[in-house]
């Protein structure tokens, strides 16, 4: 059963049904069962009778629904979605026949530290942005009230989610996409704008276009000396999880994380390669020019900026226990090279983007 | 042509669309009035009476009438009302005008004669005080003058019409009037949209009244009734001053007297007698008095109930106001009402600003789209992408907008404003809004695309120029909107907010009904009540609805706020809608304005425009 609501406009089934038309052509399966429901809502905004008939034929729960983002001016929002709508879920669970919750977290719920971060709930006050906070206080929740309940809890936590390694396919376009993205506006923008003829102001920016269409945009990025970006495709965390679900029947916490980390300058290498660009270079943080930054620099920050912790993370993600049970399986994550860089691109590319128009 | 027997039903539904707002009757685009009506300023020759009278001939009101004949003739299909309505309307009366042309011409190929509307004793006396000219019963005049959009008033057609050319005349038509026990209406521009201005007596139309004498000494300028506000104040910024007024088609002196003049100038230069050094009246018997002669009726004063006018304005002596040459526009975008609310509060206590007024969102868009479509797309994006909820619009010297740079984080100069309304085609066509939804900062998604350094880009994304805007519109429109776009004043704030031309636009996909409420800025909940409530009856009625304007009064103490309602002034089931949701504003506001001091529903300032504003703001 996939409990699911109703949004701007479009009613649970044909969100449902548009999600698994995009993932292939087979449709929804017939052993899906669609529940209209609200996490927003206390009993989910059913009826009392529904709630109880949900209640009764559920053994196991899953809960991947959460608000992503990292904005602190959200935090009202994003607490509601990630710790308020939890508790009404669990009261639901509570109430039911359920026996296992598994709890979608990340693995930044370890919050600020460097070095290894265990695979255990983790006592910190700490954290980077306001979803690593919740996701954080979300896994306690689940922990307390599970425990409290009899229900065993397996949590799990996946580092930063890009498309499908095989065909490139994801839905959405944040995270380690964002930045590049950026830059390949800014680019197409330019060039076109270039092609046209139209008043110059390229030199404001720096962005100049050799013969060949490749852009310069000089643009100094601050890379810490160690760590990089903990990258895993879509299809390796569902494989993952899927295992540690069939195996992991007594509970635990999990890391579903690439053991290679991929660091600043091998993104900005594949990016350059892919669209045409020069001029963009990792800095290490000592290094890095303490006097003002041009235009493009400043820019290119302020539209990263929440994503600037994720370029230089120094956390590693001790995934002993995710190993145990993925190894013997064969399932273990790709590295993110520039194959994979590019299907994921191609993808973009190919659907704009997300962005229809 | 192909002579048409009848009008087409869908062109007199065209006709029945046009909004009085009479934008038509004002050169404002420099495209030349309507000609017959410059030389005949009747409302009948004006676009604005040729789409009533294409009604009233499709519903068979009115026969074919020597008039008709002679307005539908002198037509010259020039296609000035097709640009000057597509402005501020989006409609383009040219295919009335056709459909009226190739009516007449079936008429007259069918040989048939015009009724002839015989002259009685009334008329002779009008016309012995005005001219032959100036006085008619004719219906296809009588019809432009029977009705407006406002929904709760029906038709009601005037026995005469009367275009006085003097005070002395006016006098005389008042007196004739008392005499004959015949009740007279007067009538500024015929752009009214409150219901209030029509009867069975006498139309008294001072669109022939349009001296202005400007006294720039003694900083006011002299007027005669029939002057519009979009005239006045082109005099007066011809002489380097500015006048408070109201929309730019309506007469100054008919704003004065029935709600006072308010506009986002009204927090420094006021409202109610702020504006006037002296008017002269004729009351109902046809005395004359000036307001200034210690023994006149007392003007000043204010009652709360709703009162007759004091007469018929025959003139005013009206402030004008020194301008500097630094003066520039400023918007400080916000994403809630109540900070924008604090702000403009705060900035008029200061006394930061000249012309000061808080928008909503659906105004802002509105009044800088050509069209439509491309204001709701521009909506879409500045309140749902950029999170532009509300701006404070600021008119000020250098001074004033290096304050208020000092006191947000960010603000929409002139140049960007500009930039925006040249480009908004590409605003809303470009792949911005998609990069600006996966910005995760700390700050409204505003502060990032207007910082300094994203200009230049947003530059390069909105290519703007005159070309640029002139794409959104009707292709054969497209020339004129160009050269329109390309004279400087039509991008700069302080034109716009000084002559007020966008505001009709308001009105472009429906009637808009307005109500007006004098508040207190603080505390902040007060506004925040009337909106909720104001909000809340129209979606019980059904009703299309949003926050208006607010401008602060008085160094902040108080303020003018617009809560607006939208219904097609045509469908009687939205007047019926409207007519249930007055029936639960009127108390709510009574209500709240009984238990908090400073609010004051506008309705009740109705024909005191005069009054001192400490008399209502405060009692």
């Amino acid at each position: 059963m996939l409990l699911a609501r109703s949004r701007d406009n479009t009613a649970p089934e044909e969100r449902i049904k548009a999600l698994f038309d995009w993932l292939g052509p087979d449709g929804i399966p017939s052993c899906v069962q669609i529940v209209p429901g609200d996490l927003n809502c206390s009993g989910f905004g059913l009826s009392s009778t529904d709630y109880h008939k949900l209640a009764s034929r559920v053994d196991e729960i899953i809960h991947c629904a959460s608000d992503t983002s990292f904005s602190e001016r959200k935090r009202a929002q994003i607490e509601k979605a990630n710790v308020a709508n939890l508790h009404h879920l669990l009261d639901f669970a509570a109430k039911s026949r359920c026996c296992f919750f598994h709890f979608i977290s990340t693995a930044y719920a370890a919050g600020k530290r460097r070095g290894i971060c265990p695979e255990a709930l983790v006592d910190t006050r700490s954290f980077f942005n306001v979803y690593e906070e919740t996701k954080h206080r979300a896994e306690m929740t689940a922990a307390k009230r599970c425990g409290r309940e009899g229900i065993r809890l397996n949590i799990y936590r996946p580092s930063i989610v890009y498309g499908n390694s095989r065909t490139g396919k994801t839905l959405r376009f944040n995270a380690m996409y964002y930045p590049v993205k950026i830059l390949v506006f800014l680019k197409n923008l330019y060039h076109q704008k270039h092609r046209e003829h139209t008043r110059e102001s390229d030199e404001q920016m720096g962005i100049s276009f050799s013969a060949d269409g490749t852009a310069h945009m000089p643009i100094r990025i601050e890379a810490a000396p160690s760590g990089g970006i903990n990258l895993i495709p879509v299809d390796f965390f569902t494989a993952a999880f899927s295992a540690i679900m069939e195996t992991a029947l007594d509970g635990g916490v999990f890391h579903i994380t690439n053991d290679t980390i991929k660091s600043v300058s091998d993104i900005i290498h594949y990016t350059q390669k892919y669209f045409h660009i020069t001029g963009i270079q990792a800095v290490q943080t000592q290094n890095f020019p303490p006097g003002p930054q041009s235009r493009l620099e400043i820019l290119f920050s302020r539209y990263t900026e929440v994503y600037r912790q994720y370029m230089q993370d120094e956390r590693i993600f001790d995934n002993t226990s995710a190993a145990a049970i993925l190894n013997p399986k064969g399932i273990s994550c790709p590295d993110f090279d520039y194959r994979i860089f590019s299907r994921c691109m191609q993808y973009a590319e190919a659907v704009n983007w997300g962005n229809p128009s | 042509m192909t002579p048409l027997d009848h009008i087409p039903e869908d062109i007199r539904r065209t006709a029945a669309q046009c909004r009085h707002y009479a934008m038509c009757k004002i050169d404002y685009l420099e495209t030349g009035l309507c000609p017959p009506a410059k030389k005949t300023p009747y409302v009948g020759y004006f676009p604005q009476g040729r789409m009533d009278l294409c009604d009233a001939l499709a519903k068979d009101l009115i026969p074919v009438t020597e008039a008709a004949v002679d307005i539908i003739s002198s037509c010259t299909l020039c296609g000035s009302c097709d640009r000057q309505c597509h402005f501020v309307t989006g409609m383009r009366p040219m295919k009335v005008m056709q459909a009226l042309k190739a009516f007449l011409d079936a008429f007259q190929e069918k040989g048939e004669k015009p009724a002839v509307i015989l002259e009685d004793e009334p008329l002779k006396a009008l016309k012995n005080i005005v001219g032959e000219k100036w006085a008619t019963n004719d219906p296809a005049h009588l019809i432009a003058y029977a009705n407006d959009p406002f929904p709760l008033a029906d038709r009601q057609m005037p026995g005469y019409v009367v275009l006085p050319g003097s005070a002395d005349e006016l006098v005389e038509i008042v007196k004739y009037a008392d005499r004959s026990e015949i009740p007279i209406v007067v009538r500024g521009n015929g752009g009214s949209v409150f219901g209030f201005v029509f009867t069975r007596g006498i139309i008294i139309d001072v669109n022939r009244m349009k001296k202005i004498q400007l006294d720039p000494d003694n900083w006011s300028a002299v007027i005669e009734p029939g002057v519009t506000s979009f005239e006045l104040q082109k005099a007066a910024a011809e002489h380097g001053y500015r006048v408070n007024t109201a929309e730019p088609a309506a007469t100054v002196c008919g704003n004065i007297v029935c709600t006072g003049l308010f506009s986002t100038w009204a927090n420094v230069y006021g409202v109610g007698a702020d504006h006037i050094v002296d008017m002269t009246f004729v009351d109902k018997h046809g005395t004359v008095f000036s307001i200034n002669d210690k023994n006149a009726p007392n003007v000043f004063g204010f009652k709360e109930a709703v009162l007759p006018s004091p007469g018929i304005c025959t003139g005013a002596r009206v402030r004008m106001h020194p301008v500097t040459d630094d003066e520039q526009g400023i918007l400080v975008p916000f994403t809630t009402l109540a900070d924008a609310v604090c702000f403009a509060k705060d900035i008029s206590r200061r006394r930061i600003g000249l012309a000061v007024g808080i928008l909503g969102g659906h105004y802002l868009s509105t009044f800088i789209s050509p069209t439509l479509a491309l204001a709701e797309q521009t909506r879409d994006v500045f309140s749902g992408i950029l999170e532009m909820t509300c701006v404070v619009s600021v008119i000020g010297d250098k001074y004033t907008r290096r304050s208020i740079r000092q006191m947000v984080p960010c603000v929409i100069d002139s140049s960007t404003l500009k930039m925006f309304m040249l480009g908004l085609p590409q605003l809303v066509r470009s792949d911005l809004a998609d990069i600006v939804q996966g910005l995760e900062s700390d700050g409204p998604a505003y502060e990032t695309v207007l910082s300094e350094e994203m200009l230049p880009v947003l530059e390069k994304i909105l290519s703007p120029s005159p070309e640029t805007i002139a794409a959104a519109v009707d292709e054969d429109l497209r020339d004129f909107y160009e050269a329109l776009y390309s004279r400087p004043h039509m991008t700069d704030m302080v034109w716009l907010a000084m002559f007020r031309i966008v505001s009709a636009r308001m009105s472009r996909h429906k009637h808009m009904f307005a109500f007006l409420i004098y508040v207190p800025l603080e505390p902040v909940d007060v506004i925040q009540e009337l909106i909720t409530s104001f909000g809340q009856i129209a979606e019980k009625h059904g009703i299309e609805h949003d926050l208006g304007f607010i401008t602060p009064l008085d160094l902040g103490k108080r303020g003018i706020l617009e809560y607006d309602y939208y219904i097609d002034h045509t469908d009687s089931k939205e007047s019926e809608k409207i007519r249930l949701a007055v029936a639960d504003i009127e108390p709510m506001v009574d209500k709240l304005s009984s238990t908090c001091k400073g609010v004051k529903f506008l309705k009740y300032i109705f024909s005191q425009g005069c009054a001192r504003k400490e008399n209502f703001l405060y009692t």
